[in-house]
């Protein structure tokens, strides 16, 4: 009798232990892929943040490689405003550097992201112009942009 | 004269003036490279970078054509030597050394090794973002300089570490053993009463000879042609 009992609740026990761990091990996958996405194109972005800085290193850079870098960060750029929806900071149990504020600060954040966007785009006018100085006043300040948002909306890498 | 000063109580140079100008300018230097690092001023830090790694090119060249008391053939010794040394710091009076003891020479090494291995990594560094970077960053890949970059932190944090062990000795020097070793590294003196008998003969000069010239010289164009990334 008791032993035929056991076996009933085995099912139910086993489910709701299932997804008591799924909850917690998992977020929902749209999350996980979402902070996956973002981090890739901010990888992106990086690397190319550095083949502009490289080329300005030369004497003699090369045009087409930083309006190409440009690019990558101007579309990237416009598409991270929207990769940052409610859920999918450090409470979603997905390893992210993306600070809690975020979404208590969202306006603030939003701006910052505008900023961004603004700067990349003049970033991608002047590299096709293709004069060194002002690419290179035109990459700091893009890039003060990047550093504006990261001192407060990213945990401090080490 | 070595004879003659022996018999002259008073105080005898044991340092030269490269020697120590070399010490308190990498003081400085390492609190400004960690303050401006912290702050994200990275115009500031690279700066100091260079002028560090022109400090350590000159250091090196002056521990093969320096005075007695800089050169590394005089103070590093080996594990024999060290350990001889560890035994004699029971006795009393402690008896102070003319130049690094065999101990402390490998103290200074590994500074050395440590702020070496420190401007290397920096000179290929570069930041998460892709914005701020060592001037020969861009002879590597972003994940190569990413990765200069992580070894940049750890080697910091290791220096500082061994920073605090030099000034955890000079303490025990000072309360323990009874010996001022900072007022040396400052007027480049020491009494020769707290020092052996001999001691005056293993007296330094002040060390500016053409030779410390050739090490500025030599010095600055090296560091000048790294900060440009060998650009000219």
């Amino acid at each position: 009798m008791t032993a035929k009992r056991s076996f009933t609740i085995l099912p139910f026990a086993v489910l709701a232990l299932t997804a008591a761990t799924l909850a917690d091990a998992a977020a929902p996958p749209s999350v996980t892929a979402t902070i996956a996405a973002r981090q890739a194109n901010f990888k992106k972005m990086g690397k190319a943040m550095k083949i502009l800085s490289d080329q300005l290193k030369s004497s003699a850079p090369s045009q087409p490689a930083m309006y190409g870098a440009a690019q990558v960060i101007a579309s990237n750029a416009r598409r991270q405003g929207r990769m940052f929806p409610l859920g999918t900071g450090p409470g979603s149990g997905v390893e992210t550097e993306a600070l809690p504020a975020i979404w208590t600060d969202k306006a603030d954040f939003d701006a910052k992201m505008r900023q961004l966007v603004n700067e990349s785009t003049k970033l991608v006018a002047v590299t096709k112009a293709g004069n060194a100085a002002a690419i290179g006043a035109q990459l700091k300040a893009t890039g003060g942009t990047c550093g504006a948002c990261h001192r407060k909306y990213r945990a401090e890498d080490e | 004269m070595a004879e003659a000063q022996a018999r002259v109580p008073g105080p005898i140079r044991v340092w030269d003036l490269p020697v120590r100008l070399f010490h308190w300018l990498i003081v400085g230097l390492f609190a400004f490279s960690w303050w401006s690092g912290e702050n994200h001023d990275m115009d500031w830090h690279r700066w100091s970078g260079y002028a560090v790694l022109a400090l350590l090119v000159f250091r090196l060249y002056w521990g093969f054509a320096g005075t007695s008391t800089a050169r590394f053939a005089a103070f590093v010794r080996g594990p024999g030597a060290a350990l001889t040394y560890a035994r004699s710091l029971a006795q009393r009076p402690y008896v102070a050394k003319v130049g690094h003891n065999p101990i402390g020479g490998w103290s200074v090494m590994l500074m050395l090794a440590a702020l070496v291995v420190q401007v290397a990594a920096g000179l290929f560094a570069v930041d998460v973002d892709g914005i701020e970077s060592g001037p020969l960053s861009d002879y590597v890949s972003f994940e190569t300089g990413r990765a200069a970059a992580k070894l940049h932190h750890l080697v910091f944090n290791i220096a500082l570490a061994v920073v605090a062990v030099h000034i955890a000795a000079i303490m025990v020097y000072r309360f323990w053993l009874k010996t001022d070793l900072i007022t040396p590294m400052i007027t480049g003196k020491r009494q020769s009463a707290s020092l052996p008998p001999d001691a005056a003969a293993a007296a330094v000069g002040l060390g500016l000879s053409w030779r410390a010239l050739v090490g500025v010289a030599a010095a600055a164009a090296v560091a000048y042609a790294i900060s440009v990334g060998f650009r000219f």
